[in-house]
């Protein structure tokens, strides 16, 4: 095979850095089977040149363990969610979500509510202007008119307050 | 489920840097991880946990800037100009230089890349800021650059002298024509008229007319440029000196508006570019510098020969 295609020389030539990456970050075992996953991802992305980054294709790999970790985590939460709603029976018909769950879901709502509430306007701003519209710290300095510090500081705050709720609920 | 404290406070810096478009230190992260197994399980859980709460965040309704006695004044009052401002002029938000009022009276002057703007000072001062830059201004007789680049001409005064901060360096004017650059932690003075000192509690190094500091790795390096060169970008012109063409790229961006990127960090090139032949054709840049220049998306590529 004659790599002629300059994204695949690309991910040829950082193929062992990522690697190592994916191994680093827990692939263990898999790692070689998640460089094929990778690979599959950025021959699909939408601008080739931007994608033969090392910068792009770092990313791209730990992008691709959060979503691994997403999808085992979400399967055992189902699978536990399953053996608690239909005890001793056949598999293969998925468990509708329960009242309890239900209930747990609005709750966690609430008391994520609650800790944004007790951050201060500022800081609950922030933190939506960073996670739900993607604006970069730089920019959110600019725009609420405080330094890069500040930023830092109101949005290390809110996280510390959203993995205590969550660290509290499970 | 508790993770160890330190571990997840660790865990959640490198999730806050690495969420950052510009992260760079994949290497220093890689390392981290290897360190110890139980680093990649608690970075998992701080970026489910956070990915987690989005979708709570993302349901909740959008907060209503109302006055509250815990707001500070300044804070609020930028706020509701830039949603009022947002309403009728989005795009020319968007695109041309702002102006807030943060909380301690400080002024925020922001260009977007390509764009200048003229900032006068009540002093009869004058900062000229470069595209793709931020400049905040303290007081009267003080500003902190927080990126990019301008040239101060500086009204002198022995009595009050003007203070500068960029990338946690104090400059002090001494009746001064400078231009400071700051790219990353590299930072860029360049004297024309009077002269500066840099960093007047250290070392204290003093910039005459056609002198020129360079921080680059921690360091400073004394280097001669023509006076005239100084705040040369003003007329459409930029040098390098020994700069990596992915520093070329980021450059390029900030002074044209046009995007240009480079994944090159060992090639260095010395040279000096009329930005409007650059405007016109980004390609012309490549029998300038002896590059390759390809199309990337909606910007262009620049690539060792």
């Amino acid at each position: 095979m004659a790599p002629t295609d300059p994204l695949e020389e690309a991910y040829l030539a950082h193929r062992e850095r990522l690697l190592r990456f994916l191994r680093a970050r827990g692939g263990g075992e898999a790692s070689e089977d998640l460089l094929q996953d990778l690979w599959l991802r950025l021959a699909a992305a939408p601008d080739p040149a931007a994608a033969s980054g090392l910068g792009y294709m770092m990313r791209a790999a730990d992008r691709l363990m959060i979503d691994r970790y997403r999808s085992e985590r979400q399967a055992t939460l189902r699978e536990k969610a399953w053996a608690e709603a239909q005890p001793g029976m056949a598999e293969g018909i998925a468990p509708a979500p329960g009242p309890e769950r239900a209930l747990a879901a609005r709750q966690e709502v609430a008391r994520v509510e609650r800790a944004l509430a007790e951050l201060g306007p500022r800081a609950a701003a922030i933190l939506r202007r960073h996670r739900i519209d993607g604006l970069t710290q730089r920019d959110i300095a600019a725009e609420f008119g405080v330094s890069l510090s500040t930023v830092e500081s109101d949005l290390r705050r809110a996280y510390a307050a959203i993995l205590a709720v969550r660290e509290g609920g499970e | 489920m508790t993770t160890d404290q330190p571990i997840r406070d660790v865990a959640l810096a490198w999730a806050m840097a690495t969420r950052a478009p510009d992260f760079a230190d994949w290497e220093g992260f890689a390392a981290w991880l290897e360190a110890d197994a139980s680093h990649a399980a608690a970075y998992d859980a701080v970026q489910y946990a956070l990915e987690e709460a989005d979708a709570v965040l993302a349901a909740l309704p959008e907060p209503e800037p109302v006055a509250a006695n815990d707001n500070p004044p300044g804070w609020l009052a930028g706020r509701r100009g830039w949603l009022g401002g947002a309403i009728a002029a989005s795009l020319a938000v968007a695109l041309t230089s702002v102006l807030w009022l943060a909380p301690g009276g400080e002024k925020l002057y922001r260009t977007a890349p390509g764009e200048t703007q003229l900032i006068a000072l009540d002093d009869g001062s004058t900062v000229e800021l470069a595209g793709g830059s931020t400049l905040a201004l303290e007081g009267p007789r003080a500003a902190r650059l927080e990126g990019g680049q301008a040239l101060f001409t500086i009204r002198h005064d022995a009595a009050d002298p003007f203070v500068l901060n960029a990338g946690g360096e104090r400059l002090v004017d001494a009746g001064t024509v400078f231009d400071v650059r700051l790219a990353g932690e590299t930072l860029d003075v360049a004297v024309a008229e009077g002269a500066v000192i840099v960093d007047p509690h250290g070392e204290g190094i003093r910039l005459d007319p056609g002198e020129r500091a360079v921080r680059a790795g921690g360091r400073f390096r004394l280097a001669e440029i023509d006076s005239e060169a100084v705040g040369e970008w003003r007329r459409g012109r930029i040098s390098f000196e020994a700069a990596s063409l992915a520093e070329i790229a980021a450059e390029l961006t900030r002074a044209t508006g046009t995007r240009f990127t480079s994944t090159d960090t060992a090639t260095r090139l010395s040279g000096s570019i009329a930005l409007d032949a650059v405007r016109a054709d980004p390609q012309a840049l490549g029998p300038l510098l002896a590059v390759r220049v390809t199309r990337a998306g909606d910007g262009w590529m620049i690539a060792a020969k």
